[in-house]
């Protein structure tokens, strides 16, 4: 794209001036490589729609695990000025708070040993995944309620540690059980405690690399030590609020007198009742979601008890929990803007008061899974993020290959194969899903976490490896 | 007929008929496959849908099924639509099973729905 400006070594612009639609710059964190990759898709555009967006400031930003979606791009980070900028709930998508929770286990691979299948096997019988695997908590009337407004405080026998190592302490202010609709509920309403399908996962993982030792102490997480990383989100109750207000907005958009490039880009002021509305179901939905990780790390928990006994089950922490697809009210450069995270993980340094007393220190921890074959990173937010990316990084390796062309290249019968051959043990009910997921559908991971890191956005703390994945 | 297109994190679907109640049975068509079958009792169920144009009529559409696979474990076998306009009204017949839960959302980004030169299309971008 000839409109791309290299401003340093990994940020990359496209100026307000190529299009006369766009109210702010495009910025673009990335390498040779993966900027070649983002350019075969239509990830720049989106992020050029992104930046059409009335109270959009700042720039309209990715982050080098980019790829193409739907209105903005997986990957995008846009802040909008309060009170009037816009909320689009596209902007946030249809997984609401979709995030990752790292748990910790008090024993190394060698102490884990020959239990490893059957931890893995267990961990698959107790989280329910795909299809036909219902299985969640079944909440009704005020249980439902109380889980949209508190998030994971609403269940029972749950730690306070897991609360305060969840961001935001696992509750949004402003949820409004009332903006939820009907068709949420009954989506949502027996799916507590499901893990879903598609790239959701549990994996087992052991700490491979500790780059950082300070922060991994701080972390509680040393060389050799087993993890459990858990990857879902708000399930269908969160995907019915997007639904709602994305077909709301739409039929508003007149009235606001809001002319968009892309219809899925749906928006409404902030300040707007379609706007409040929206910010109190989605944030009810984002508690829905971090009491569902909440749900499953306790089946986790019990199936730690189960194999390797009940100390080992307490002995258990939760490092953190971190959402990648939220709109959050923040403070940035003494604006009260709303920053929305398609795909984008918050990533406060050292210092913020909205991160707890224990990683205050260090950072934020912030958790990037990769593929299911290759690693995932542990980092910690740096100050650059909040100079120029209203404190934010990246969430993954990012896809690079669609699923049918992932399924062309490999069955999942033979990537099983290729996977335990690796040594990793895998559960997964759907073949076909297996073969969607294939680590080469995605980014290097190792690329995307270097750039964020040069980028001065997060650092890297600790590369985990998986040894046992349980896909939805 | 109905067919996935290439797409980096979504599914794409692009719909043809000969009318536009042929595009919302492709539509059906298309999301079954990504349900799985279903091996329960049969269900029926009537439907009344109305959107503010005929491109949402599309996307409301594919919510309802979409609803009724993730609320009530519906798979859709078939339906007998009439389309007015905006509006679609009929018997959708179902089967009751355990649904993929693939898809998340219908979204509006690239939505399509209209004849060109006697040939009904349509399209929509899934969220996965």
């Amino acid at each position: 794209m000839s409109e791309l400006v290299r401003v340093d070594e990994t940020t990359w612009e496209i100026p307000a001036s190529a299009r006369a639609d766009m109210r702010v710059p495009a910025r673009i964190f990335a390498d040779d490589e993966i900027l070649h990759e983002i350019e075969g898709d239509l990830s720049l555009e989106q992020l050029q729609n992104v930046a059409t967006l009335p109270g959009v400031v700042g720039a309209a930003i990715a982050m080098p695990d980019i790829h193409q979606g739907y209105g903005f791009p997986v990957g995008g980070v846009a802040a909008t000025e309060l009170p009037d900028g816009i909320v689009s709930p596209g902007g946030v998508g249809y997984d609401i708070n979709c995030g990752v929770r790292l748990l910790a286990l008090p024993l190394s691979e060698p102490e884990l040993g020959a239990r490893r299948e059957a931890l893995v096997h267990e961990i698959s019988r107790a989280v329910p995944a795909g299809a036909g695997k219902r299985g969640g908590l079944h909440l009704r009337g005020a249980a439902l309620d109380d889980v949209l407004r508190d998030g994971p405080r609403a269940l029972p026998g749950v730690r306070p540690d897991d609360i305060e190592h969840t961001e935001s302490e696992g509750r949004l202010e402003g949820a409004d059980p009332a903006a939820v609709s009907e068709r949420a509920r009954l989506r949502g309403r027996d799916q507590l405690g499901t893990m879903g399908s598609g790239n959701h996962f549990v994996e087992v993982q052991v700490v491979a690399e500790v780059l950082d030792r300070e922060t991994a102490a701080a972390f509680g997480l040393e060389p050799g030590q087993v993890t459990v990383l858990i990857h879902s989100g708000s399930r269908g109750l969160g995907h019915q609020v997007c639904t709602d207000y994305v077909k709301l907005m739409d039929a508003r958009l007149a009235s606001y007198r809001i002319h968009l490039p892309d219809r899925q880009l749906a928006c409404a002021p902030a300040s707007s009742p379609e706007g409040r509305r929206y910010l109190g179901a989605m944030a009810a939905a984002a508690n829905f979601a971090w009491a569902n990780r909440q749900a499953i790390a306790d089946e986790v928990r019990s199936a730690i008890a189960t194999v390797l006994g009940k100390e080992v089950a307490e002995g258990t922490r939760q490092v953190y929990d971190v959402a990648h697809n939220v709109a959050k009210v923040e403070v940035h450069e003494g604006r009260e803007v709303c920053v929305h995270r398609k795909g984008a993980t918050r990533a406060f340094p050292a210092g913020s008061e909205e991160i707890p007393a224990a990683y205050r220190e260090v950072g934020q921890p912030v958790f990037i899974p990769g593929s299911m074959g290759t690693a995932s990173f542990v980092l910690a937010g740096e100050p650059g993020a909040m100079q120029r990316s209203f404190g934010t990084t990246c969430h993954g390796a990012g896809r690079r290959l669609s699923r049918t062309a992932a399924r062309k290249r490999i069955g999942g019968g033979e990537l099983r194969r290729q996977l335990e051959a690796q040594g990793i043990v895998v559960r997964c009910p759907s073949p076909k899903g297996l073969a969607e997921e294939a680590p080469f559908a995605y980014k290097d991971v190792d690329r995307v976490v270097r750039v964020v890191e040069q980028a001065g956005l997060a650092r890297r703390v600790a590369r985990l490896v998986p040894i046992g994945v349980i896909k939805g | 007929m109905y067919r996935f297109v290439e797409h980096t994190a979504e599914l794409e679907v692009e719909l043809e008929a000969g009318s536009p109640e042929g595009v919302l049975q492709e539509a059906l068509r298309a999301f079954a496959e990504l349900t799985g079958p279903g091996t329960g009792e049969p269900v029926e169920r009537r439907v009344e849908l109305e959107a503010p144009d005929r491109p949402a009529l599309l996307a409301a559409w594919l919510d309802e099924l979409l609803y009724l696979a993730d609320a009530e474990g519906l798979v859709p076998e078939g339906a007998d639509l009439t389309v007015d306009g905006t509006r679609v009204s009929g018997v959708l017949r179902a089967r009751r099973g355990e649904p993929r839960p693939l898809v998340k959302g219908v979204t509006l980004h690239r939505l399509r729905f209209r004849s060109e030169n006697g040939t009904w299309r349509g399209r929509v971008v899934l969220d996965v």
